[in-house]
């Protein structure tokens, strides 16, 4: 008997340890793993998947095999055989979870380790956040953009930060964020491994428009050379106006907020752009006669006209001071060239 | 208007709408006041699931839906699952320890009283724009909102002081009132739970309430505590606000861990297994609880050095949770089961308590949380530890006591329809919220990536599951305690104090101060008489 009792919880733990490698190996809930750190963290997760099932299964097994086991005789209204506990057994199930804890403790700082490494030769930039909108800029290179380009293979190193309240710089194929706080430059480290195009996402709940900022935004990983093709396409400003000024609408971060079809752009924020002089559209009873004034003043000014079924107060104060001259020129140009 | 006078003259119903000093009387007005709050944060997240059937759904706007999530997450916690179990510790410590009301009445009876009308300012700033910030308000977001968010903030301050008032209360009370013989270790375990999270609420409360005085004072005289220009630092808030927030966690689910230990001997008959053990884990559990808090800012910008202190304590908090996890199965192997409806709340307890432990071991590994922090992995998690654990075993604590509270029975169908609904909407709706955090949904977006549609719709159907669940238990409880057989005095045949009185108790509990002779759980003991317990049993 008791010899038989021995024999099926041997079999019991080598059936849950091998569902627990089971799913180890082969059960993935992650996305595409697009970056160095990515399969390590997925390694890990795997690993504590793995043990999570063998715990998962033993708990669950025990409960309802106790309820399917030990039910209660009809009409025996009598007491259980009385145990109060046992004092091995109490000492296995504090230690064996114990040590389960400190090797999961010890793996995932090996992999916390790894994943910070500094590599040679990091391309740099500057993720600036603001409600809503990211804006990342390649200071070596002269380079502003609200998408991201990265080199595959290339270690780059972010340093993120925020002009208002405090986003989080997320991209799920990385496996890794870290929060934007104003006041703050934080640094993080992310060597991308898988050629492709995958979503930015902001993390933190950073005010209504929340939710578009991390539907906006993009990071393309690409070859050395594309990414390089990218950076002077870029730096170039483009000589026709039109061009010149739907980059600006980019690069500001315009289109997280405005919906533009020229643009691309289907921000639902403020109020949309597209046929502004059309007598039909909202700003038709806002801007009288001056078109121009009305568009640049809404840029520089949000305050001062707020558009029917609008809030006051979202958009950023500040593109006056952040927008040169002859840029808002342009800019106020392309959006008025739309009617 | 006395106590004596409310509780001799008065009819008895009208007693529950007046201020009473009579610890029973409190407790009930505390449960019901407390469910309603449970409903008001229950429709709103049947808007918010609503919402996000569709990714572009643009039934509520962004501004209302930061609002709802807001106050979803604050009446839940604040008004619902603390309150419940303040109800539940008010009306059973006295009569689990044998005292005839608590240490200090009349403070009891205020700090019920400071409840209601924190509750209905919490409601009452959707009317001049509700908080939008989050529950956890992290500033500069929550210094920048409407005029609600100022409001949002004095309410919690003031449940904040509601619950230390009923902490001091509670400990008071175990330490002085037990009766003759009840020793700490002749304590039921509720009442151990109860002990332990009041320590906790007592450490944990004021600092939450110094951070939230900064964010008020900021709004209102205009100081700059977290202004970044003026060289504030907005990471002060989140040490301040999880040094409370996250042992909050373990002061909502330890009384629920307190309730179903009372449940499994019971319905097992058999004693405890390792009573002592399960008590000590609660103690663990509550002064971990306070070494842990900053696992909540991994992405937020701490010393590098001290995030694997952070995770080691966080993890370790697992092995307590374990020991309590395996000792309920224990108490239930080889028992005499009965599965009514307070047992399969509490087995629906165990079995989805289990998935909230587990996946917040996933959390505390700092390269995991890099990835799933602030997704709906985290609510996800969060909603298997607060609902599958605490609202299971809030459930399973009512349907136990309900007989104790009304000297009626509840329906059993209705309960076991209301279990069924209850654990398969939980799991349908929280289940898939794992996969869209991991897969790259972040939390608190009002609209999303279309590829997390068919998660979110299996969601939002176990959310609709979960508000039709809540019909039949509300008809049970109103329909059986007007016309429900009557229960007898200890209908579970249970040996805890509080049974030993009748159902419902007379206004001071017990006619003669009881004198215990014999632990709370000695199932098999007198019955089996000759019969030796199993050579295993160490026997303490």
């Amino acid at each position: 008997m008791k010899e038989r009792t021995l024999l099926v919880i041997v079999l019991l733990t080598v059936a849950l340890l091998a569902a627990g490698f089971w799913v180890a190996q082969n059960v993935n809930l992650m996305p595409a793993e697009a970056s160095t750190r990515a399969a390590l963290v997925d390694q890990l997760f795997r690993a504590m998947l793995g043990l999570a099932a063998v715990i998962f299964l033993l708990v669950e097994g025990l409960l309802l095999y106790s309820v399917l086991r030990f039910r209660r005789p009809r009409g025996d209204e009598g007491d259980a055989v009385p145990v109060h506990g046992n004092r091995e057994l109490e000492i296995v199930w504090t230690l064996i979870p114990a040590l389960i804890v400190v090797v999961i403790g010890f793996y995932s700082f090996r992999v916390l380790a790894a994943s910070e490494m500094r590599e040679a030769d990091p391309i740099v930039v500057n993720v600036d956040s603001r409600q809503f909108s990211w804006s990342f800029e390649y200071p070596a290179e002269g380079v502003t953009s609200t998408d991201l380009h990265l080199p595959l293979g290339r270690q780059a190193r972010f340093l993120i930060t925020s002009t208002d309240v405090i986003h989080s710089f997320w991209v799920p194929e990385f496996r890794v964020k870290r929060d934007a706080t104003p006041g703050q430059i934080a640094e993080l480290l992310v060597t991308p491994s898988r050629l492709g195009t995958y979503p930015v996402r902001c993390a933190e709940l950073c005010g209504v428009g929340h939710a578009s900022m991390g539907l906006t935004s993009q990071v393309f990983v690409e070859s050395e050379a594309d990414f390089q093709a990218w950076l002077e396409a870029q730096a170039a400003f483009p000589s026709d106006p039109i061009a010149a000024g739907r980059a600006l609408f980019g690069r500001n971060g315009c289109s997280a907020c405005h919906a533009l079809a020229d643009a691309g752009a289907i921000g639902i924020i403020g109020p949309g752009l597209d046929a502004l002089a059309d007598p039909a559209s909202a700003h038709a009873s806002m801007h009288g006669a001056d078109l121009r004034t009305y568009v640049e003043q809404s840029i520089v000014d949000p305050s001062a006209v707020v558009v029917e079924g609008f809030s006051d107060g979202l958009m950023p104060k500040d593109f006056g001071t952040r927008i040169p001259a002859n840029e808002l020129a342009i800019l106020v140009d392309y959006l008025i060239a739309h009617k | 208007m006395t106590a004596t006078a409310s509780t001799t003259t008065a009819p008895a119903w009208r007693r529950y709408f007046g201020w009473s000093t009579d610890h029973k009387v409190i407790g009930v007005q505390y449960l019901v006041t407390s469910f309603f709050f449970f409903l008001v944060g229950g429709a709103m997240a049947g808007m918010i699931r609503t919402q996000l059937l569709a990714p572009d759904s643009t039934l509520v706007s962004a501004e209302a839906y930061n609002r709802l999530t807001t106050n979803h997450g604050s009446v839940m916690l604040f008004l619902w699952i603390l309150p419940v179990l303040a109800g539940l510790g008010n009306y059973l410590i006295p009569l689990q320890i044998g005292a005839r009301d608590m240490a200090f009445p009349r403070l009891n009876a205020l700090s019920f009283w400071l409840l209601v009308p924190s509750g209905l300012l919490m409601l009452a700033s959707f009317f001049v724009g509700a908080a939008e910030a989050g529950w956890t308000a992290y500033v500069p977001l929550s210094v920048a909102g409407p005029d609600g968010q100022t409001l949002w903030a004095i309410s919690v301050v003031l449940l904040g002081t509601s619950s230390m008032m009923g902490s001091i209360n509670f400990v008071t009370t175990i330490f002085t009132m037990r009766t003759a013989g009840m020793t700490f270790w002749r304590m039921p375990l509720f009442t151990w739970s109860m002990l332990a999270t009041s320590i906790l609420v007592l450490t944990a409360t004021p600092v939450l309430t110094a951070g939230l005085v900064l964010i008020a004072m900021d709004r209102l005289v205009g100081t700059l505590f977290f202004s970044v220009p003026a060289g504030g630092d907005p990471i002060l808030w989140q040490n301040l606000f999880w040094f409370y927030s996250h042992p909050a966690v373990y002061i909502m689910v330890l009384p629920a861990m307190g309730a179903v230990s009372e449940i499994f001997p019971v319905f097992s008959r058999k004693p405890v297994f390792g009573y002592k053990m399960i008590a000590f884990s609660s103690l663990a559990i509550s002064l971990l609880g306070l070494t842990v808090w900053a696992h909540h800012m991994f992405t937020s910008g701490m010393d590098p050095r001290l995030r694997v202190p952070y995770m080691i304590s966080t993890m370790i908090i697992a092995v307590p949770t374990g020991v309590k996890i395996f000792s309920w199965l224990a108490t239930i192997w080889g028992g005499k089961l009965r599965l009514d409806t307070p047992m399969l709340f509490a087995l629906g307890f165990i079995s989805m308590f289990l998935i909230g432990g587990i996946t917040g071991v996933f959390l505390a590994a700092i390269p995991i949380d890099l990835h799933v922090h602030d997704t709906y992995f985290v609510v996800a998690h969060l909603h298997f530890v607060l609902f599958g654990g605490s609202v299971s075993g809030a459930y399973a604590a009512l349907y136990y006591w309900y007989p104790k509270i009304t000297g009626r029975r509840l329906d059993e169908r209705l309960g076991k329809v209301h279990f069924a609904a209850n654990f398969i909407g939980t799991n349908l709706a929280y289940l898939p919220m794992f996969l869209a955090g991991l897969l790259g949904m972040p939390r608190r977006v009002v609209n999303y990536d279309p590829r997390f549609t068919e998660l979110n719709q299996l969601a939002s159907l176990g959310a609709f599951l979960l508000a039709a669940s809540v019909l039949p238990f509300l008809y049970n409880v109103i329909v059986s305690w007007v016309s429900g057989p009557k229960a007898g005095d200890n209908p579970w045949r249970a040996k805890t104090l509080e049974w030993k009185t009748s159902s419902p108790p007379p206004a001071y509990n017990f006619d003669t101060p009881p004198v215990v002779t014999e632990g709370p759980y000695d199932y098999g003991e007198a019955a089996q008489g000759s019969l030796a317990p199993s050579p295993s049993a160490a026997g303490d």
